[in-house]
């Protein structure tokens, strides 16, 4: 009877666990409420908190607005592609391959797209993600050729679809370590693209991923820490916290205000972010010895 | 024999509650995607979904940057089953930007940003009236859109 007893105890423990973490996002915090039963009181207790990361394709359109230019010769070589065979690279370098497509169909360099759309569908393919990038999004993606916006959309889908399908199946990791590779591959874009043309505009833009960075960590601290491919993009992302430290993204007292036709206008009274050359040097540096051990 | 038959009801039962769960999860995602999305235009879905099964008394929030010079659709989206949601802005003093409130709900509403602001939204669950032992959960999904 005794040994009955095992498979549902294990079953009830993985229930439980499941329940405490639905997608990667999560985190349960406990608050003190006012219990009007015990039911009430552990759903009033329970609180879900997201963090949002700048999609590649977002971080793309920010520094195209911020006055970047367009240089393949930054991004990851398409020959690079075989050369990954670990999982873990795999993920990565499906966002960062995923980053510089969406750089290059921002830019409306649609030749460029193609070449890293077969990229990324290779890389999909191997982490066995090819049911939602799949042969029929390639030939969606080549009639749109000549339309920006619908190529744009395609893309965005797909990256939605992929996302979806890792967390869905339980693949939370390779979904974490994709969105590490994207985000990585973008700041090192905005950084090598402001070290040829330096803006304000985009020192600005490479300031406030200060924020980000914070979300992006903050993120991955949900995710099972025995990873050791989490854990190292960890240990990455905080030593470019460590560098961002000390550079100012404005801050002041926010304000807001509500226009005619109902659009509400939100800002700050505090300084526009913006990043010393010394700054700059030293997260320009540090992103692209982390992206290069991503790549090669 | 009895050990091994108990080892692999477990082993199913653990099975069907991973794809249950994993189900559910595909269910809030379809249901955003395909309700939520649409409504977003004409501004351009910013890929990240922020989007999870919630029960009455329940809370969520996400904590959004919106980037100087750019302009935004903000959008809490609820399946029919949870009926109205309460969701509001609030500013990084928790001043309240915007409010909908479950009697006079709204979906959405747009922004522009001046400069660059972090701002966080809130969205919970008012507690179902009248004693039921059913809890119903539903898909409640935040939603951001911005212009190129």
């Amino acid at each position: 009877m005794r040994t009955n007893r095992w498979p549902a105890a294990f079953a009830l423990l993985v229930l439980l666990s499941a329940c405490g973490g639905g997608t990667e996002q999560e985190t349960l915090n406990v608050e003190e409420g006012q219990p009007t039963g015990v039911e009430q009181a552990r759903l009033e207790s329970t609180k879900k908190i997201f963090y949002s990361i700048p999609s590649p394709m977002e971080t793309a359109a920010l520094l195209k607005k911020a006055g970047a230019s367009y240089n393949k010769n930054i991004l990851n070589d398409v020959t690079n592609v075989d050369k990954y065979t670990a999982a873990s690279k795999q993920a990565l370098n499906l966002g960062i391959y995923g980053a510089d497509l969406s750089y290059a169909s921002v830019f409306n360099h649609t030749q460029e797209s193609m070449f890293y759309t077969s990229c990324a569908k290779r890389l999909a393919d191997r982490l066995g993600v090819s049911s939602a990038f799949n042969d029929s999004t390639l030939e969606a993606m080549e009639k749109s050729q000549n339309d920006r916006d619908a190529l744009l959309d395609i893309i965005s889908e797909t990256y939605w679809e992929v996302d979806r399908y890792l967390k869905v199946n339980d693949r939370e990791n390779t979904s974490a370590l994709m969105i590490v590779g994207g985000w990585v591959e973008g700041l090192y874009i905005a950084t090598q693209v402001a070290g040829a043309k330096s803006t304000p505009e985009l020192r600005q833009r490479i300031a406030e991923q200060k924020i980000s960075l914070g979300d992006l960590i903050s993120l991955l601290a949900t995710y099972d820490d025995s990873d050791p491919a989490l854990q190292s993009a960890r240990e990455d992302l905080n030593s470019l916290q460590a560098l961002y430290a000390d550079v100012k993204i404005g801050g002041g007292q926010p304000t807001s205000t509500t226009q005619a036709d109902g659009i509400i206008v939100v800002g700050n009274d505090g300084e526009t972010a913006a990043l010393t050359d010394a700054q700059l040097n030293a997260i320009r540096e540090r992103v692209a010895a982390i992206r290069n051990s991503y790549i090669n | 024999m009895r050990i091994e038959r108990s080892i692999l009801s477990a082993s199913v039962l653990v099975a069907f509650m991973v794809l249950a769960t994993g189900s559910v999860q595909a269910q809030c995602r379809s249901f955003a995607k395909n309700k939520c999305v649409p409504q977003l235009a004409p501004y351009k879905f910013n890929e990240s979904f922020n989007g999870a099964q919630l029960a009455p008394g329940e809370e969520a929030e996400v904590n959004l940057t919106f980037y100087s010079g750019q302009e935004y659709r903000v959008m809490v989206c609820v399946h029919q089953i949870l009926g109205d949601v309460n969701w509001k802005l609030v500013d990084s003093n928790n001043k309240i930007v915007f409010e909908s409130l479950a009697d006079k709900p709204k979906t959405h509403f747009d922004l522009k940003a001046n400069s660059t602001s972090q701002m966080k939204v809130v969205v919970w669950v008012p507690p179902t009236k009248g004693q039921s032992d059913m809890v119903h959960t539903g898909c409640v999904a935040i939603m951001v859109g911005f212009k190129e």
